[in-house]
């Protein structure tokens, strides 16, 4: 415990590169500043090179934290680790139930787990023919990667999985142990007023190809998901944007291959626009 | 620009699947075959024919849907012992036609399991035709997910033709629960090694709402006269054998299980019951419904006759979880599942399979067609 404490200290000795609204990068929030959006976490810009976020509105139900740090220059990226830890159980039973919104069938008990994941980020201003940050010329690139561990304590019945896209792989970690996530983020500013963000995220359940069921049998698993957003975004202000765009989510999954384009609204059989609304404020 | 427009395009063509399947009046019914297949040439001579409701494998378990259980998700190792004792049963009784209903061929309460490629692989029988009555991404309920289930006939000889036709939807639901519901269906196929001289051979499955308080039932049954009938008047007075889970009872049959069906906690028959009936278990909820299958009686030769369908040997079905006392349970209480045919079954062929009453809670019924004048 206390090698960690001081790798924290010693990590946050090192000031890292701040940014706002760049969620998604290696850069910090500045100090004291704070976004947070309709769906996206709170964060809060502790230092100039620690940020924590949680996400408020789930935080009752599946508390969850995360921490990014600054790690300075690597490779002529600026880069930040990032920790994240969920307890997703007591929101798991709450949906393991009888009647609508029975997403777990209810003889299923989840036990105790905790998800832990560590990612490595490194961004950079590529093509930088001009040296403000918020540079038309430039486009801003993250890469990112990192482990997954989802750590149980008890019995987890494999037929509990929720077998939908964007869900199935996130929940996979707890029935794999482990996973690895990878990607990549493409952000340019067409004009100072709006942004537009592309991002490539794979995740990866090693094993889970087919699991041999007997040994005449396989049974397909689902081992990896991609996910694409592409976001275009209105910067208001410094403290105020709104975003629309899409989520796409293809991969494997227990049944065979799926794809779908998110957000979709089933009973009307339509793909709507992702929308929404990002606040920022520094704190005094 | 153009080309984000059509990379766009083509994730919302990809992307955007419905959630939930919807199908047209009529439909093409999904085709299987065997991976290997046993010879099986028809010459000439009878045809055995099964309908059995399988319960899409999962034997007597409790399942919530349609008994007193509170289970969703059987286990693997279960559902393939019990799909091995179906497919054992069909070898046993060797038939050339299978018509089955609620069979599971993509969905997470049986383990995604293709129940029709399992039949078709390791029985007799060669050639299938799949209609889903329950095709949904994920139903957010009871802990269900994915969902595909219908009606399938397995042949020995090729299957050509074969048609969904879809029955109408209930109309006592509300919209959101009528959107995530079944879509029952007839599923029909031609069988063009058994065509008679200039007469066609098909044969017809059904499975007809078993939970409508409303006129659906009668709905259901007028479609499958409709369609028997437009086989008997097609051509030179087309040949077809028909069966399925009628969830009906027949004529001069008890009308009402309420109280035989009814789970710990319910109450009917009373006034305080938030329902007076139990869904499922009445067979009298509109004018008519004791005798809404005397149209298939009055027209077509049934397998087991009107002497004897109210016979307790020709019972078919009891809920998984109806006890006689602590230990016993009710194997079979009414008859629901039928097999008719306009041309003649052989006399004394009919059989009511009650020793299989362990692996569903529906019972095969069978019996030999006679062809070619034998």
């Amino acid at each position: 415990m206390k090698k960690i404490i001081f790798y924290f200290i010693l990590t946050s000795l090192v000031f890292g590169e701040t940014k706002k609204w760049d969620a998604h990068s290696a850069y910090l929030l500045p100090q004291k500043r704070w976004e947070m959006g309709l769906f996206q976490p709170f964060r809060y810009g502790y230092s100039e090179s620690i940020e924590y976020s949680v996400h408020p509105l789930w935080f009752f139900v599946m508390p969850n934290f995360s921490l990014k740090i600054s790690q300075g220059d690597f490779a002529g990226f600026t880069s930040a680790s990032q920790y994240k830890m969920v307890y997703p159980t007591p929101f798991l039973n709450m949906i393991a139930k009888k009647g609508t919104m029975g997403i777990i069938a209810p003889e299923f008990q989840m036990p105790p787990m905790v998800g832990l994941s560590v990612s490595w980020l490194m961004s950079k201003t590529i093509f930088p023919f001009a040296a403000s940050p918020y540079s038309l010329i430039g486009l801003d690139l993250t890469l990112k990667g990192g482990l997954d561990l989802g750590v149980t304590f008890g019995d987890l019945d494999t037929r509990s999985t929720i077998d939908i896209p964007l869900v199935y792989h996130r929940l996979g970690v707890y029935y794999n142990k482990w996973g690895i996530h990878t990607g990549l983020d493409v952000q340019k500013n067409l004009t100072q007023k709006f942004t537009v963000l592309c991002d490539l995220d794979l995740k990866f359940l090693p094993g889970l190809a087919e699991v041999q069921i007997d040994p005449d049998a396989s049974k397909l698993k689902g081992e990896y998901s991609l996910e694409h957003k592409l976001l275009l975004i209105w910067n208001k202000s410094e403290n105020f944007r709104v975003l629309t765009g899409y989520k796409f989510v293809m991969g494997e999954y227990p049944y065979g291959s799926d794809m779908r384009l998110l957000p979709y609204i089933p009973m009307a059989e339509t793909w709507v626009p992702i929308i929404e609304f990002q606040w920022a404020r520094k704190k005094r | 620009m153009k080309k984000f427009l059509s990379i766009l395009g083509v994730l919302l063509i990809l992307g955007c699947d419905p959630f939930v399947t919807e199908f047209e009046d009529s439909s093409d019914a999904v085709m299987y075959e065997a991976n290997s297949q046993s010879d099986a040439t028809y010459d000439s001579g009878d045809v055995k024919v099964v309908t059995w409701n399988i319960r899409f494998g999962i034997a007597r378990f409790s399942f919530f849907g349609d008994s007193c259980g509170d289970d969703v998700i059987l286990d693997d190792d279960t559902i393939e012992k019990n799909m091995e004792a179906i497919a054992d049963a069909l070898n046993a009784m060797d038939a050339d036609i299978v018509l089955l209903q609620e069979v599971d061929v993509s969905s997470k309460r049986t383990g995604y399991m293709d129940q029709v490629q399992y039949l078709l692989d390791y029985t007799n029988l060669n050639y299938g035709c799949y209609a889903s009555m329950w095709k949904a991404d994920f139903i957010a309920s009871d802990g269900i997910g994915r969902i595909d289930a219908g009606n399938a006939i397995l042949s020995k000889y090729k299957l050509t033709d074969a048609e969904r036709i879809q029955l109408r939807l209930r109309t006592d639901q509300d919209e959101l629960t009528e959107y995530f519901y079944l879509r029952r269906n007839i599923v029909k196929a031609k069988i063009p090694a058994l065509t008679q001289g200039t007469q066609d051979f098909y044969a017809v499955d059904i499975h007809a709402t078993a939970f409508a308080t409303d006129d659906t039932k009668q709905k259901h049954i007028d479609k499958y006269v409709e369609t028997l009938a437009e086989i008997h008047a097609g051509g030179d007075g087309d040949l077809f054998v028909t069966g399925g889970d009628l969830n009906s009872v027949p004529p001069g049959s008890i009308t009402d299980f309420c109280e035989s069906d009814m789970c710990d906690g319910e109450d009917y028959h009373t006034d305080e019951a938030e329902e007076y009936h139990k869904e499922g278990s009445y067979f009298e909820n509109f004018e008519g419904e004791p005798d809404i299958l005397l149209p298939l009686y009055d027209v077509y030769n049934s397998a087991i006759d009107s002497a004897s369908y109210n016979l307790t040997e020709h019972f078919t079905h009891a809920p998984s979880t109806s006890m006689i006392d602590d230990t016993t349970a009710t194997m079979y209480d009414r008859k629901l599942d039928y097999l008719f045919t306009n041309g003649t079954w052989s006399s004394g062929s009919e059989h009511t399979h009650q020793a299989a009453w362990e692996l569903s809670d529906h019972l095969p019924v069978s019996a030999v067609l006679n062809l070619g004048g034998e």
